[in-house]
């Protein structure tokens, strides 16, 4: 079965992953570590980010926003600007962040030197998920060693520039891998989005302007150094250049990180690397690019490809890669339920349609789970997620109504069994979670 | 100058003004709860949806500037839905108890609904449970399943009082607003939290339970409370004052208060006034006299001493107009500037907490110092002590306080007014030091109109000369300064014709209870508490 499938990784970033010794700082040397540090130590920095606007590199965190075009929008003077990197990773399905963190954490260490350099950031700091114990010591350590080896600290290399890097450790919530998110947490004030405008990259970390880039983002500045913009677009296609790492999980037999250019088949991911299913199971649906990424039905997903273009076509979203592979052994209704439970759990409480929409969700989905659902609650549930949508202050309600939008569209039929019946349409499931609802009291 | 449209109407606005700023400023009505033009943005209730052209999507008025040309409508079946689902999201989880709660009548939940609401609820699901009758400290309470998070109440605690007891604690719709650890809601300015919650979350101790906001009017003045003249308005009906809430004065005291001008309507209500007149002699107190009847008798032991035996003090807290009657009186028809200035907090006078509090507790110190100096009166108050002490003063007119809970002195004050052989004490409150006093030897007690009662000037410490109205009558005999002025010097009072309306309301088969023609036209009704 997968010899009709391509089942080979192009592995650009993740090339030396599998040497252990490619975590050190010798080892990380050996094999070209630091060198386009130097590289890019002696160009102006405005030619890296003209270099890196013309690779077409887009945010790996979720947003796919131009990394260059970012840049630009910082002010053209001297004030102190901040890099942050985002290692927050807390999109439900996605954990390539992590892989990269543990296996080459030198690596996000020199692409955020020169991103900094290109920015003229003197201090940046990595926001890492608080629960990543192992990312957090190989970054403490690569730190140092990056220190000690005068990668970072005053005069780096002799160039004159200094640059500092710190780690800071969140405290598990998903609202704070929202760049605003974020800095408000980073500021040591409650994990909470800030109105825009302003702008980070105008006001940010401490009222300062500030870029906030994704862990994959980052570590792809050094190969944009190394091997010039050009080269960068031979992976992918025109508005989707590159390589990008895909974290596949669900019903499939290889879960994993998977590293492939943009444009790659989603059939091919799930069919080939992925290694198909269980036998006796097929495909139902697929979530293409995290939890807040609308569903793909298996028709659909049989002609997506992985790239920005064709996926937003699709009426769905690359997001940040992850790939939520669902067989036809699932009840829909309870997949759903297992995601509004995750929104309404994180939705930080600012805004009131996100605040309260989360929860009217995820009570309306258990009703329906707990045999006591009404026809018109389906009709419901689209109302109150379209009324969620593009309301608030950042993307989590906009998160958390798509799902609930592509599910109940596109599965209806398992919703409207659920109510009709009092039991899911798909044999032998039985839900234990309905307790939910009412877990935080 | 900007040029934009807003609903069709044309405007001119500063560069950096936001469309809610503009609309406002310019009388046009937009729902909001978590803007306050006092604080900063928060942008989180989403309710002030506005339809920018050129934008497909609705956004919020309170944090979009306002650009050249810009056409902005919050009128159009998209916004109305908008506001519509805004206000729903609010409500799904509010335990609507309006019949129980003291916000309602004046409620933005209540006012948008009526505006964008009426509608079947949707939401059948179990309502979040929170925490009832949170208690914040001594002057408010919280009811948390009624707070709709509009964090307004903890970004004023940050910004404006910046003494930052409050914060929101939990996530998602289990959010509730609470004290930090060890901290209580205790600042000078707390019941500000009261004013600008929009919903029945905070309610004041003070005045929750004690009147259903739509049997009150108000009115209009300036707080008595200090030297700095709070714009203030004043909520009564004939039961008598219930609270005292800021009024927006940008050149005076933007959209706040503190908590100890609010008590300041606690001295006005008839519990601590002085309903009639009384005399003292032969070392017993006297039937009680009409107000008028005590002045005439006072005025006649006026015009039986010498100029230079005649002493009256005035304290900061009249109005200009009653100074100038008094001095009228006294300097012009009695001859006499034995006129002497009682001001306790002289000392403190200069103190200030930065934002509205003074030490001067008299709201109109600089009125009367005005007044003093137009009349050509310099004395000194040690002169007053030792003219009284060495039994000199015949005849002694004090226009007492009227908070006389800023005035600390009174008692022993009143001990050395007793030295004069006759005292006439014109006070709106009772003065139970007066009352027990031993040493009195004779003394006329004249009842005087509060602050409340009417229409006067106060001069605030800067020199600004603020007008204001009379806003209701607690005690009907009482008399004015002015009055009492004219009275004093042996004139006849001018008595306003009665009109008659007022003799048609007032009478006097009517049961207290009962909704008079004049009430009902007013939609305020009289009840007796507890009856309802």
């Amino acid at each position: 079965m997968s010899a009709q499938y391509n089942s080979t990784q192009t592995k650009y970033l993740s090339e030396f992953y599998h040497l252990p010794e490619f975590k050190g700082l010798e080892g990380y040397k050996k094999h070209g570590g630091y060198a386009d540090l130097a590289k890019a130590l002696k160009m102006q920095p405005q030619a890296i980010i003209d270099e890196v606007k013309a690779s077409g590199l887009r945010g790996r965190g979720g947003a796919g926003f131009s990394t260059g075009m970012k840049w630009g929008f910082l002010p053209k003077n001297n004030e102190p600007r901040y890099l942050l990197c985002n290692a927050d990773e807390g999109e439900p399905g996605t954990f390539k962040d992590r892989m990269m963190m543990e296996k080459a954490p030198h690596q996000l260490i020199e692409g955020m030197i020169i991103s900094a350099f290109a920015i003229n950031s003197k201090k940046s700091y990595i926001y890492v998920r608080g629960e990543y114990d192992d990312s957090i010591n190989a970054l403490e350590a690569a730190i140092q060693e990056a220190y000690k080896a005068g990668y970072l600290g005053k005069n780096i290399l002799g160039s004159g520039f200094d640059h500092d890097m710190d780690v800071y450790r969140g405290a598990g919530a998903y609202i704070c891998g929202e760049e605003t998110g974020m800095i408000s947490s980073l500021e040591g004030l409650k994990g909470q989005p800030k109105l825009k405008p302003p702008f980070p990259a105008v006001q940010g970390y401490l009222k300062k302007p500030t870029i906030v880039n994704n862990v994959e983002t980052l570590a792809v500045v050094k190969y944009v150094i190394r091997d010039g913009a050009a080269h960068y677009r031979t992976f992918g296609t025109e508005k989707s250049a590159g390589t990008k790492l895909f974290s596949l999980s669900g019903n499939i037999t290889k879960p994993g990180n998977y590293e492939v250019p943009l444009a790659f088949p989603l059939k091919d991911m799930i069919y080939g690397l992925g290694g198909g299913f269980k036998p006796g199971r097929k495909l139902k649906a697929v979530i293409p690019g995290g939890s807040s990424a609308p569903v793909l039905t298996a028709e659909e997903a049989e002609r997506a490809t992985l790239d920005y273009e064709n996926l937003a076509q699709m009426g769905t979203m690359l997001g940040s890669g992850a790939i939520i592979v669902i067989d036809d052994a699932q009840c829909m209704v309870q997949c759903l339920a297992n995601l509004t439970h995750f929104y309404h759990h994180e939705s930080c409480g600012q805004c009131t349609p996100c605040r309260e929409g989360t929860g009217w969700l995820d009570k309306i989905v258990h009703s329906i789970l707990a045999g006591k659902g009404r026809m018109q609650d389906i009709e419901l549930l689209i109302k109150v997620a379209d009324n969620m949508k593009g309301k608030t202050i950042c993307a989590l309600s906009d998160a958390a109504a798509l799902p609930v939008l592509s599910f109940v569209t596109k599965f209806r039929d398992e919703f409207e069994y659920f109510v009709r019946e009092g039991k899911s349409k798909v044999k032998g499931t039985a839900f234990k979670g309905a307790s939910h609802v009412e877990m935080h009291h | 100058m900007l040029k934009c449209t807003i609903n069709g109407v044309e405007l001119e606005v500063k560069p950096g003004t936001t469309i809610i700023q503009a609309m406002n400023e310019n009388a046009q009505k937009i729902a909001h709860y978590c803007w306050h033009p006092g604080l900063s943005i928060a942008g989180v209730c989403r309710l002030c949806m506005v339809e920018v052209e050129g934008n497909p999507r609705v956004q919020i008025a309170c944090n979009t500037m306002i650009t050249e040309g810009m056409k902005v409508n919050n009128t159009s079946e998209k916004v109305k839905d908008a506001v519509k689902w805004g206000l729903d999201f609010h409500l799904i989880n509010h335990p609507l108890d309006c019949p129980i709660c003291d916000q309602a009548g004046e409620c933005g939940l209540q006012d948008q609904y009526m505006e964008y609401g009426k509608y079947n609820p949707e939401m059948a699901e179990a309502k979040q449970k929170k925490h009832k009758v949170v208690d914040l400290g001594p002057t408010v309470v919280l009811d948390s399943e009624r707070c709709i998070l509009c964090s307004r109440c903890v970004r004023f605690t940050d910004e404006v009082s910046k003494t930052n007891e409050l914060g929101i604690f939990n996530r998602g719709d289990h959010a509730e607003i609470g004290t930090h650890d060890g901290k209580q809601l205790d600042n000078k300015y707390s019941l500000n939290t009261v004013d600008i919650c929009p919903v029945g979350a905070l309610t004041s101790k003070d005045f929750r339970f004690k009147q259903r906001v739509w049997y009150l009017k108000d009115s209009e003045t300036i707080c008595n409370g200090c030297s700095t003249g709070c714009n203030v308005k004043v909520y009564f009906n004939k039961e008598g004052l219930f609270r005292v809430k800021p009024k927006h004065n940008e050149a005076v005291n933007g959209y706040w208060m503190c908590d100890e001008g609010r008590d300041t309507y606690k001295f006005v209500n008839k519990e601590h006034r002085m309903l009639k007149g009384y005399k003292y002699a032969a070392g017993s107190w006297h039937n009680e006299t009409h107000a008028g009847v005590a002045a005439k008798d006072a005025a006649e032991f006026l015009k039986a001493v010498k100029s230079e035996d005649i002493y009256l003090v005035l304290t900061g807290q009249h109005t200009v107009e009653e100074y100038e009657a008094m001095l009228e009186t006294f300097v012009n028809t009695y001859k006499t500037k034995n006129v002497f200035h009682w001001w306790p907090q002289e000392a403190q006078a200069s103190e200030f907490d930065g934002l509205l509090i003074r030490g001067d507790k008299n709201p109109n110190t600089a009125g009367l110092k005005q007044a003093l100096a137009k009349f050509g009166i310099n004395t000194k108050w040690s002169d007053l002590e030792q003219s009284l002490k060495s039994g000199k003063v015949k005849e002694l007119v004090v226009i007492g306080p009227e908070n006389f809970a800023v005035y600390k002195d009174l008692d022993q004050k009143i001990e050395l007014f007793a030295n004069a052989e006759h005292l006439v004490y014109a006070t709106s409150v009772k003065v139970p030091a007066l009352e027990n006093c031993k040493t009195l030897k004779m003394a006329t007690v004249i009842p005087l109109k509060s602050y409340i009662e009417k229409d006067g000037t106060f001069v605030n410490h800067a020199g600004l000369a603020q007008k204001f109205k009379k806003a209701t009558t607690v005690v009907s005999e009482a008399l004015t300064g002015t009055e009492l002025a004219q009275l004093l010097s042996g004139k006849a009072l001018q008595i306003n014709p009665v009109s008659e309306k007022a003799l048609f309301t007032a009478v006097s088969n009517t049961r207290p209870d009962q909704v008079t023609l004049d009430h009902r036209k007013k939609n305020e009704f009289v009840f007796n508490r507890g009856r309802l």
